[in-house]
Parts: C-alpha cells; sequence; structure tokens
C-alpha cells in the first residue's frame, strides 16, 4: 500500500502543447481518486504519467515516497486498467490474468494460487479457458479487473474502464469495483469523464479543465460548495443552472435582480456570501440547483421575493420527481468556461434559438405542471451560488 | 365453416431453393478447380511420356510409366538441387521473416529520427527491380568470393544473403501495416504488466501477426524457390545448383528431348510449395485480433 504524490507535474508534448500544467495531488494510501473532467483536460495524461507510460517534463512523482520519475512501469509495482481492456487476444482468460505474474517468474504453484482467488473475486471461474472474443462486453471488464488485482499492487490505475458498457451494466460494474477496492484498500486512482461516477465512487474527486486542477474534494462537498462556474456546471446531473443578475440591497441583507424577478437572500445565505456586497450594483452568475427549486403551488410559506416567473417548455415525469424546463427572461451567462462545457455535454450541438435562459428544476411528481404553463417557482435562497462572472471564481465569505 | 389457411409465406433467399443458395457455388467451384488443374494435367502427362516429348496427342500417352522419375534420380544430381533449393528456400524465408518483423515492429511502434525517411527510401528502393543490380552484384561476389569463399559465388549462403535484402522492403512494409492495426494498449498492457520490450515481441505481437508472418515467409519460400536469373549467374557447378537452375540445364541444349524428365522434376519441385501451403493455411486466416479490445 502506498500513498502517490504529484508535485508541480507537467506534461508539454513536443508539438507545443502542454496537457498538464503544474498539477500537484496528493493521494492517500488506500484512498480512491477520481480524475474527473471533459475530454482533453489532460486527466488521461496524467494518469499515463503516473504509469509511466508517459514521461514527465517537470515536476517529481513519488509512489511511497520513492520518486519514480524515471522508472520504467514495471519498476513502479502499478496496475493499470485500460479503457479498451487490452486482454490479449491469444490467450485464454487464465493466461491473461496470469501474464503479469508469469513475466516476473512467480512459482506456477503461486500463480494457480493467485488466479484462482482473483476468478472467484471476480465470478471468472467458469470461464478460465474461453478467449477474450468468446467473452461478452462486462466479462471482459472483469478479466481486466482481474489481471489488475492478481498481482497485489500497491496502486490501481483505471483510465475509464467503464465507458465501454452499456449503460445498466455500468450501473452494476460501478458498485462492484467500488466495493473491490474498498475490500482490498489499494490506492486507486480512476480516470473518467463521467460526473456520476466521479460522485458514486471516489473518496475524493478532482476536477480538472485543459490542463489545469480545478477542485478536490469530497463529492459533496464540491458538489455544494463549487469553486467555480466550471465545477458548478460539470458536476452534478442536470447541471447547476446559471445566469447573470445584479446584486442589489434589500432590507437589512441583498438581493440579485434575475430577470424580472427579485430573489432576496435568506440570513444564513448573506454570511455565507459576505463579499457579494462588494459586488452591489454589478452583474453576478447565479446558479441553483435543479432541487433547489420547487413548484409555487406545492410551497405553502414560501418567503416573499422569492420567486420565479417560468414558462414551461418540456416536462420529464421520472416517477420520483418532475423534471420541468423552463424558459427565464434574465440574461444567460456566457464565459469561456460555459461554452466548453456546452460543448462536452453536446449542448452546443443543439440549436436553441429562444431569448433568456433555460433552466432545469425538479418538482415533486404531485406537481401538475404542463408544458405552455406560465408557472412560479420557488428558489431556496439559501442554497444559491453566486460567482464573479469574470474570472468565475465562487464569491463566498 | 374452417376457413382455408393461407399460403406459408418465403421470404427473401428461402424461397430460392438449393441451386440458388449453394449450389452455383459449386459451379463455380468446379470452373475455378478446371481453370487451375488444367495445365497441370499436361505437365502431368508428360512427365509419363517415355518419349520425353511435349507434343504428345493423347492424354495418358503410350507406355505411360514412371520411367522419367527413375532416370531424373539415377542420371542428374536432381536430389541435391532438391536440398540446395529448400535450405535456400527455408532459410531465406525464416530469416527475412524475422528480420521484416523485427524492422516492422520499429517502424510501427518506435518514433525516432529518420522514421520517415527510413520508410520512404525503402519503398523507394524497392520500386527497382530486383535484375538491374545483377551486374553489379556479380562484381561485388567476385571479390566476396576471392575473400571468403564461404559466401561466395557457388554456395547456398551468397543466394540467402541476396534474397534477404531483395525481400527485405516488401516484407517490412506489408509488416509494419498489419502491425499498425494491433492496438497500442497491448503494448502498453504487457508493458505495465513487467514485460520488457523483447517480450512484448515475441509473447504479443507476434503471436497476433501471424496471418502476415505466414504470408511473408510463404511469398519468401516461393520466390526463393523459383528465382532464376541470379541463381544461373552464382551458380554454375553441378552440385551447387538449385532447382530452377538444374531443371533449365536439362533442356537448355539444342536438341535434348529431355521435355519428359524436366516435367517429373517440375511436379516433384512443386511439392514442397504446395505442401507448405497446405500447412500454412490455417494461418492465413485473419481476425486473430477480433476481441483483444471492445467490439
Amino acid at each position: 500500500m502506498a500513498e502517490v504524490t504529484l508535485e508541480k507535474i507537467n506534461k508539454q508534448y513536443e508539438n507545443g502543447f502542454h496537457a498538464v500544467r503544474d498539477l500537484d495531488l496528493k493521494v492517500a494510501d488506500g484512498e480512491f481518486l477520481v480524475l474527473v473532467g471533459p475530454s482533453g483536460c489532460g486527466k488521461t495524461t496524467a494518469l499515463r504519467m503516473v504509469a509511466g507510460l508517459e514521461d514527465i517534463t517537470s515536476g517529481t512523482l513519488r509512489i511511497a515516497d520513492r520518486v519514480v520519475n524515471t522508472l520504467s512501469p514495471k519498476d513502479r509495482d502499478i496496475a493499470m486498467v485500460f479503457q479498451s481492456y487490452a486482454l490479449y487476444p491469444h490467450m485464454n482468460v487464465a493466461e491473461n490474468i496470469a501474464y503479469g505474474l508469469k513475466i516476473r517468474r512467480m512459482s506456477k504453484e503461486e500463480i494457480r494460487r493467485r488466479v484462482q482467488r482473483a476468478a472467484d473475486m471476480l465470478e471468472l471461474g467458469p470461464l478460465l479457458d474461453r478467449k477474450p472474443k468468446q467473452l461478452s462486453g462486462g466479462q471482459r471488464q472483469r478479466v481486466a479487473m482481474g489481471r489488475a488485482i492478481v498481482r497485489e499492487p500497491q496502486v490501481f490505475l483505471m483510465d475509464e474502464p467503464l465507458s465501454n458498457l452499456d449503460a445498466k451494466l455500468r450501473v452494476q460494474m460501478r458498485a462492484q469495483i467500488a466495493q473491490l477496492q474498498r475490500d482490498l484498500e489499494v490506492t486507486t486512482i480512476y480516470v473518467t469523464h463521467d460526473q456520476v461516477e466521479a460522485m458514486t465512487m471516489g473518496d475524493r474527486v478532482a476536477v480538472m479543465k485543459t490542463g489545469l486542477l480545478q477542485q478536490v474534494g469530497e463529492p459533496q462537498h464540491i458538489y455544494e460548495n463549487p469553486d467555480n462556474i466550471f465545477v458548478a456546471g460539470f458536476i452534478g446531473s442536470p447541471p447547476m443552472n446559471m445566469a447573470l443578475g445584479v446584486v442589489e440591497r434589500a432590507g437589512g441583507g441583498l438581493a440579485v435582480q434575475l430577470g424580472s424577478a427579485k430573489l432576496a437572500l435568506a440570513p444564513s445565505a448573506n454570511a455565507k456570501h459576505a463579499s457579494l456586497a462588494s459586488y452591489v450594483g454589478r452583474d453576478v452568475a447565479v446558479g441553483i440547483r435543479s432541487e433547489d427549486m420547487e413548484d409555487s403551488r406545492l410551497v405553502r410559506d414560501a418567503p416573499p421575493d422569492s420567486r420565479l416567473k417560468a414558462a414551461v417548455t418540456i416536462t420529464e415525469a421520472l416517477g420520483s420527481e418532475l423534471v420541468v424546463h423552463f424558459q427565464l427572461d434574465a440574461r444567460a451567462v456566457v464565459t469561456e468556461d460555459i461554452r466548453l462545457l456546452e460543448k462536452d455535454s453536446g449542448k452546443a450541438d443543439v440549436p436553441h434559438h429562444e431569448a433568456g435562459t433555460r433552466f432545469v428544476a425538479s418538482f415533486a411528481p404531485r406537481s401538475q405542471v404542463r408544458p405552455r404553463d406560465e408557472i412560479e417557482v420557488v428558489v431556496d435562497t439559501e442554497r444559491m451560488h453566486f460567482f464573479d462572472p469574470g474570472s468565475g471564481s465562487a464569491i463566498r465569505a | 365453416m374452417v376457413e382455408p389457411s393461407p399460403a406459408p409465406v418465403h421470404l427473401g433467399s428461402a424461397r430460392g431453393g438449393w441451386l440458388r443458395q449453394f449450389g452455383w457455388r459449386h459451379a463455380v467451384g468446379v470452373i475455378a478447380l478446371f481453370f487451375a488443374l488444367f495445365p497441370i494435367v499436361f505437365v502431368m502427362s508428360a512427365a509419363m511420356n517415355p518419349l520425353g516429348t511435349l507434343s504428345s496427342t493423347e492424354l495418358i500417352p503410350t507406355g505411360a510409366g514412371l520411367d522419367n522419375f527413375r532416370k531424373l534420380l539415377r542420371d542428374t544430381n536432381f536430389t541435391t538441387w532438391f536440398g540446395n533449393t529448400l535450405l535456400i528456400g527455408v532459410v531465406a524465408a525464416v530469416v527475412s521473416m524475422f528480420l521484416s518483423a523485427c524492422a516492422a515492429y520499429a517502424f510501427s511502434r518506435y518514433r525516432f529520427r529518420g522514421r520517415r525517411m527510413g520508410l520512404m527510401s525503402i519503398l523507394l528502393v524497392q520500386m527497382f527491380p530486383q535484375n538491374l543490380a545483377v551486374v553489379a552484384l556479380y562484381l561485388m561476389f567476385t571479390r566476396v568470393t576471392d575473400l571468403y569463399p564461404a559466401i561466395g559465388f557457388n554456395t547456398p549462403w551468397a543466394l540467402i544473403l541476396l534474397y534477404l535484402g531483395a525481400a527485405l522492403s516488401v516484407n517490412t512494409w506489408l509488416m509494419k501495416g498489419f502491425f499498425d492495426t494491433i492496438p497500442r494498449e497491448l503494448d502498453e498492457s504487457a508493458k505495465v504488466d513487467g514485460a520488457t520490450h523483447a517480450q512484448i515481441f515475441v509473447g504479443i505481437i507476434l503471436p497476433l501477426v501471424a496471418p502476415i508472418l505466414a504470408v511473408t515467409g510463404l511469398i519468401g519460400f516461393i520466390t526463393a524457390v523459383n528465382e532464376f536469373i541470379l541463381a544461373s549467374v552464382f551458380l554454375t557447378e553441378p552440385e551447387s545448383k538449385t532447382l530452377a537452375v538444374g531443371l533449365y540445364g536439362l533442356v537448355a541444349g539444342e536438341r535434348n528431348n529431355n521435355f519428359g524428365v524436366f516435367c517429373a522434376g517440375s511436379l516433384l519441385t512443386a511439392i514442397p510449395t504446395v505442401a507448405l501451403f497446405q500447412f500454412l493455411q490455417r494461418y492465413i486466416v485473419g481476425g486473430l485480433t477480433s476481441g483483444a479490445v471492445k467490439g
């Protein structure tokens, strides 16, 4: 077992492309760290540098207090699971799992014992003499896992191991990998572009964007306290709603004018976002999570100045909740980050011509909202987020 | 009243019957077989003909027998030629296969200065017909024979050296294309598993490129067995000749009627090639890499 430390790690390719910039990251012993970000953010490059498949341009990489910058992959005591699984097609499952042990000249008896144990753990027993092409996607994925655990390495590195599976299997394997990691207590770095995997699997999540680390922390903490617009928009599904508003003084506290609606901050929010006072009269990006909004007809004692007027465009009844897309007369936030997020989520490919901003809220299922309704939405003003529209950073105390 | 049951519906190809579905394939097969065997029948007929002529009017000549084969084995150096040919063919094929595989692996997997240049120049070099170099090679090997007779004229090693060089460029290109289709993740995965470059090459890559190895090996063998011009320049002693040169000698004179013996020799010469084809057939089937990665 070991901790992995990245200090000011940089990767610059010969063509000048700077894939990873000054990455500082410490993965504790036995921790499950998820590296997440849109495609091209440098997360896979970072992982490959830890694996030793990519040279480190500058910085220091330590595994268990040993500087491993120039060590070859085999001397780093790591195991990696590839996105494509990379099973050796000419070997059967048992040989695939045993390959790393055979290369290390382990005794036949020990190899047999370890392969058997890994096979038991992953329920691969009946498949041991099959070839990879005779396996289903999920089985191949399990063989790839088996190949990693059988070596009993200090660190697991996983590069989007679930992205080739269909949605249902992915949910299942997600739980299985997380469980396996808890049982084995091996330090794990897991790369994914799927924020749901990041939220559900990791002890901690590290969000990256264009080679830069944005925020590291426990999933729930990041979800509730995103450091900037990018993290706010990337973590969470549906992504955080954002619109431009103007900060005003209202009574003893602050309020934001969001299009034609005015939202007064709850007293606790005033304290939480103390530095918002310096933005009075200026624009801020206001972020509201979908679950922090509710159909006004379902809320009895909503405080004054906490309502948005909304024109419903689509509703999606999921049973446990009613997802409502509505149009708001506030200005949309347009920054580099938002563009990047929209590109990554495919939203940029979907044309929309409406003026204003589109919000997504999740209402209780007993809400009777229909498309084309004009409704009022109550916002939980305690749980609003504010960002500087210029720098994108969160405005806090 | 009972409604009459409607006639069963036949969809698409299910209607055609045996001939339409499978029969035509047999017909095509028979035509192809006829086309391929037609010339061989004549060679066989001539090989059986005791008169040693090619202009027999009967398919099975009068007095057909194995006389020509007996004459071939008794009166000529046929067995020596056969041995020489096998030695040259097998060594040239195997060694050039290995050398090309090494070169192709490097060109496919490593990025190094001169990689592009190297690829381009071997492509360029192989565009020139080999026979252009006969004079130059002859002069070179005159010197080599003086200095190192063991690899000079009238030795199989001189020819092996030449054939290695000749096949290298084409084979390297062929193989590089094939190597490029093997996912790099396999190399990387083996690397993380602890394998060295040599272990990856031998243990992971070579088994996966077996089809192309078989093809290049086969081509190399056939080329070496059939090559005539260089062999006839380099091999003049009766004991050192290859089959191509030796058999040609049987019919080279103006007034000889050795065609029966010649045809018998040709038939025997074909045996190793056909046998090799049969043996390698199962490797020359692609799809070995399926299942390595998704899909």
